[in-house]
């Protein structure tokens, strides 16, 4: 059945063929005609339900990323899911994150985008603005957001719509492994109150009194920015869209890391490129006092590390204006405009968000969960390390300031530039402060065009 | 005969050859060694990690393990929605289309490209190796859009029919080269003996080709093995994946990803490659040399 | 170079003659036609492939190549614009250093090696099968999402390499995979370590040489020296054009192991930022499409050019044995 053995090209088949090709050359040759591809699609479609005996039946594809264990969970949410609706069946599509923005995009281009889809912050303001995703206030009978919590709500919110909800929150801290702290003989550090220059103090004290590195330097993640401007008042991106910083702002945040990794507190520049994820990170091989991690990577730091760890707020969190910290929604469930069945699509994120038996089976692996009612229920069937992110978000979150917007149209770029730049600037090929201004630059162009 | 004479006084002459440069054989052997250790570092690093917990990988980079985890096998075979059987079913029923599919296709057009004179033959042939110097990316959406149409997402079909429409045009080069080196004069007889081009291409050209078919089927089977991207965009149902997609599963770039088991099955997947190369290049070694010329 | 890429004049009668008597012009008639026909049919397959299969996309990368495709809005006609655009896009130029260097470092240390234990081994070494397969096995990995992690173990700040090295001495090394001015010399031996491709269709070249030219020319009192040249290397002549083209277009187009290894970044500051990659990254990444397109049709204009030349010059240096 899945391979017939005719493959003889029949004169229907060739026809198909050349009338696909029209419509591709005619899809590309129209100018401004939105509507070519979206038909397409439609006609495609179209055939599927002509198949279909029942009209009742209703398919569903849900795509995600990830590793073997979240592809294992949530067959398991769906298959509960189905069991309660027999009429809807979920198709998973699934593969590693890389990946799956490739498959995305190809499939969104074709037409045949999953009706329901993860989506990420880095790629959602592009899907959003493209007409790609489904405002989910066009579904509000079905999909209920009233237990969600605000701060991740608003990560979802793009031009008035809302196109994506939060499955979940974790927050970007540092992550300090405590048995290389004890063989240092150094106290762990208040982290209510410890400031940048008491966090470079203590890179140093470890280096310098034991085998170990005092810190992993980590220049290129644009949440380590983004709290850093946050402190003093400032933002990544403004409401508007365009970047919210100055370039000393940045110049001072690359400063810090340079200056541990020129006196040898932290790797060189050649061992930082080594680093591959968590699994191979300072942190969890017990070579390093501490390193900067989202909360929900505390898991795969603490399979790996014999040492126990321990998550620490943001150095400065009291020093200047304003706590830089934030929660970010992990990722998020949105609709796809393409769908046919936006009703049905809409059962099931409200399933996967509302659900206690689907977030007792999720845990906090799609981060902790967004809805406030489900996060506390499910608080006493965590794992240690899960039960630790729990308790250290509960004990941030009354200290948080306002979350950050939504990232702007073409911040899909941003992460790739930021990571170029700072590795020219950790090589010494070009200075923190020139680095800086290069970034905004280049980063503006980006998310203005 | 003049054959046999002749026979006997080269093997007298290899004999006396061999016997005087053992030495030298040895040193050979001895490169060749050192060379291939040099080579297979990296793949007996794997082989070992294989067996190591997944925590110790890292911990510990040698070559030996110190505590031996063969569970990397099991849990690596069952760590999936489907057993890695499943994967490596479906892996072989697209390799196999495809080899099938590119011997017969591209050994025709070989043959008309290497053999026969017809109008507008520098033009295709022009055509067919510009055909293969587009990177991939910028004509994966119009094939996705075509086999979209066609209703072909999530079958075999769009990984095996262009195989036998000759679509990896590489092959297709490389016999032209193998043919165009066979002295024309074996086919010039048979067409004396009025063979006709279809006797003359399955009764003499391809047998003679065998070096340059199993060479062909050997890279078609790694290249199809191998292959990512067209898998991931073509096969988005998980019971359809091969096994590069499942071999992805494991990997978590963001998180923890199952090394052990990674590597295990990488190394298992390397099996039916090796495999088939090891049977495949038995059939480097036939050819002219040993068919001979009538 | 040897004046004719053809054996030796034989004593032995079963030895082919060196010079083919003309064959008889045939008249454009009948038999061409027929001839004309024959050939179709054979091509038949690769017409329909051509037709059905390959010049929709590409057509449609074409035309695309004139627009602001984003992949997910319909295109708009932009004329020239991203073909104006690369003028000025100095990431690009960078990559084209980057691939530039890397085509013409290792596909010439690729073949080479390749050719030279192809050669060695078909002298009839013992355990020859053996060999073969253990050179091959690296290529068999492809592109492999264990190579990023066995490559940093090599070339990696306490990686083999360095350790090797260490043991002779050196001190203070470079971690060379994670290094801006030596990553793409990693990137260069990863692709070299891959020799066993062509080194197998260097081996099927090797075989299917006709022994009786070597045993005709044995008998003649050719040295070794002499019948590797007059006969191995002139009846190799094709398969090495044909590696040549392969490796040459298939190093334009790498991909896979940069991404890999730089982790899809082309990092550490764009020094391994080949140009498929960049492209790839605008496509995909920046939702560039129509510009991803344009630079893939300008990849394909550089590779034809090269590939073109090495035809014309392969009328100098190669030897068909139909000639």
């Amino acid at each position: 059945m899945r391979l017939q053995r005719n493959r003889r090209i029949t004169p229907v088949r060739l026809a198909t063929a050349s009338a696909a090709l029209a419509l591709i050359l005619s899809a590309c040759g129209d100018d401004g005609d939105d509507e070519s591809t979206d038909d397409a699609a439609q006609q495609a479609a179209g055939d599927d339900d002509g198949d279909d005996s029942d009209p009742e039946e209703v398919e569903l594809r849900f795509s995600w990323w990830g590793s073997d264990s979240r592809h294992e969970e949530t067959q398991e949410i769906i298959d509960l899911f189905e069991e309660e609706h027999p009429h809807i069946s979920i198709v998973p599509d699934f593969t590693d994150w890389g990946s799956y923005w490739d498959r995305l995009a190809t499939s969104t281009a074709g037409g045949d985008a999953p009706d329901i889809m993860t989506q990420e912050e880095r790629y959602m303001t592009d899907y959003a603005l493209r007409d790609q995703l489904l405002d989910l206030n066009e579904v509000s009978d079905v999909l209920d957001l009233s237990e969600i919590d605000e701060l991740a709500l608003g990560g979802g919110e793009i031009d008035g719509g809302l196109y994506a909800v939060a499955t979940g929150v974790n927050a970007f801290t540092v992550v300090a492994n405590t048995q290389v702290f004890d063989d240092a003989g150094v106290d762990l550090p208040d982290d209510t109150a410890w400031t940048w220059d008491d966090f470079y103090d203590i890179v140093g004290e470890i280096a310098e009194n034991s085998d170990a590195y005092g810190l992993q330097p980590e220049g290129s993640n644009e949440a380590g920015l983004k709290v850093y401007a946050r402190q003093r008042g400032e933002a990544l991106y403004d409401a508007d869209g365009s970047f919210g910083f100055s370039p000393q702002t940045l110049a001072g945040f690359w400063q810090g890391l340079l200056d541990a990794v020129e006196a040898g507190h932290a790797p060189d520049a050649t061992e930082v490129m080594e680093f591959e994820g968590p699994d191979t990170s300072l942190v969890a091989t017990d070579d390093g006092a501490m390193g900067f991690w989202w909360t929900n990577q505390l898991g795969a730091l603490d399979g790996v590390a014999e040492g126990e760890l321990e998550l620490l707020r943001m150095p400065g969190e009291f020093e200047h204006q304003q706590p830089g910290m934030y929660l970010k929604p992990a990722m998020f469930y949105s609709i796809s405009s393409q769908t046919e069945h936006p009703e049905e699509a809409a059962m099931f994120v409200d399933f996967l968000l509302n659900d206690v038996r689907a977030a007792e089976i999720m845990l906090t692996d799609r981060g902790l969960p967004a809805n406030l009612r489900v996060r506390d229920e499910i608080s006493t069937l965590l794992p240690e390390t899960e039960k630790q992110v729990s308790d250290f978000m509960a004990e941030i979150a009354p200290d948080l300031a306002d979350p950050p917007p939504p990232p702007p149209h073409g911040a899909g770029e941003i992460p790739d530039i930021l990571t170029r730049i700072w590795e020219e600037v950790l090589f010494e090929q070009v200075s923190p402060d020139d680095g800086a201004q290069q970034f905004i630059d280049e980063g503006s162009a980006a998310i203005g065009g | 005969m003049a054959t046999t004479d002749l026979t006997a006084q080269i093997a007298a002459r290899r004999k006396e050859r061999q016997r005087r440069s053992r030495p030298r054989r040895i040193l050979i052997h001895l490169g060749l060694i050192s060379f291939g250790l040099v080579m297979l570092y990296p793949l007996l690093w794997m082989l070992a990690s294989s067996f190591k917990p997944t925590e110790v990988i890292f911990r510990e980079p040698g070559l030996l393990p110190s505590a031996l985890a063969p569970g990397n096998y099991v849990e690596g075979w069952n760590a999936l929605r489907n057993p890695f059987h499943h994967y490596i079913i479906n892996s072989t029923i697209v390799v196999a289309g495809s080899v099938v599919g590119n011997l017969l296709a591209c050994s025709m057009a070989a043959y008309a490209f290497a053999r026969l004179t017809f109008f507008g033959k520098r033009t295709f042939f022009a055509i067919m190796l510009g055909s293969i110097m587009l990177p991939i990316h910028v004509v994966i959406v119009p094939q996705y859009i075509l086999f979209s149409s066609l209703d072909w997402i999530n079958t075999f079909y769009p990984l095996i029919v262009p195989k036998f429409l000759a679509v990896d045009a590489f092959f297709i080069f490389l016999m032209v080269q193998f043919i165009r080196g066979l002295p024309r004069e074996l086919d010039d007889s048979a067409r004396i003996d009025g063979c006709g081009h279809f006797r003359i291409y399955w009764k003499i050209i391809m047998p003679l080709c065998t070096p340059a078919l199993a060479t062909t089927a050997i890279f078609t089977f790694i290249w199809t093995w191998n292959d990512f991207f067209s898998q991931l965009v073509f096969l988005t149902d998980p019971d359809m994946a091969t096994v590069p997609l499942a071999l992805r599963q494991f990997v978590d770039s963001q998180g923890q990803t199952s090394w052990g088991p990674l590597f295990a099955m990488s190394v298992i997947a390397l099996g039916p490659v090796f495999g088939f190369f090891l049977a495949g290049q038995r059939y480097l070694v036939r050819g002219i040399a040993t068919t001979g010329i009538k | 170079m040897p004046s004719t890429g053809r054996a030796p004049t034989a004593v032995n009668e079963h030895a082919p003659p060196t010079h083919r008597p003309p064959r008889p012009r045939r008249k454009k008639s009948m038999l061409q036609r027929r001839e004309n026909r024959a050939a179709y049919l054979f091509l038949a397959p690769w017409f329909v492939g051509l037709a059905v299969v390959t010049i929709g996309p590409i057509t449609a990368s074409l035309v695309l190549s004139f627009t602001d495709y984003s992949l997910l809005e319909s295109p708009n006609w932009v004329g020239t614009e991203n073909y104006e655009r690369m003028l000025g896009d100095s990431r690009l130029h960078n990559s084209l250093i980057v691939t530039f260097v890397y085509v013409f470092v290792s596909v010439p240390l690729q073949l080479a090696l390749a050719l030279a234990l192809a050669l060695v081994l078909d002298r009839g070494v013992r355990g020859l099968p053996i060999y073969r397969s253990v050179y091959y096995l690296p290529s068999l990995l492809g592109g492999s999402v264990a190579i990023a992690i066995l490559w940093r173990l090599v070339f990696g700040t306490d990686g083999l390499i360095n350790q090797v090295l260490g043991m002779f001495g050196f001190e203070d090394l470079p971690g060379w995979v994670g290094h801006p001015d030596y990553a793409l010399g990693t990137l260069i031996v990863l692709n070299v370590w891959t020799f066993g491709s062509p080194m197998v269709i260097f081996l099927a070249g090797l075989r299917q040489i006709p022994t009786m030219y070597y045993e005709a020319a044995a008998v003649d009192g050719a040295g070794p020296l002499k019948r590797f040249f007059s006969i191995t290397i002139p009846l190799l002549t094709p398969i090495i054009f044909f590696n040549l083209i392969l490796q040459l277009i298939n190093a334009f187009q790498t991909f896979s192991q940069a991404f890999i290894v730089s982790g899809g970044t082309g990092g550490p500051a764009d020094s391994t930022m080949f140009y498929t990659l960049y492209l790839y990254l605008r496509g995909f990444s920046a939702f560039d499409m129509g510009y991803a397109s344009a630079l893939a049709w300008f990849l394909l204009l550089i590779i034809a050019g090269l590939t073109a030349v090495n035809f014309i010059a392969s009328k100098y240096w190669v030897h068909y044995g139909d000639d």
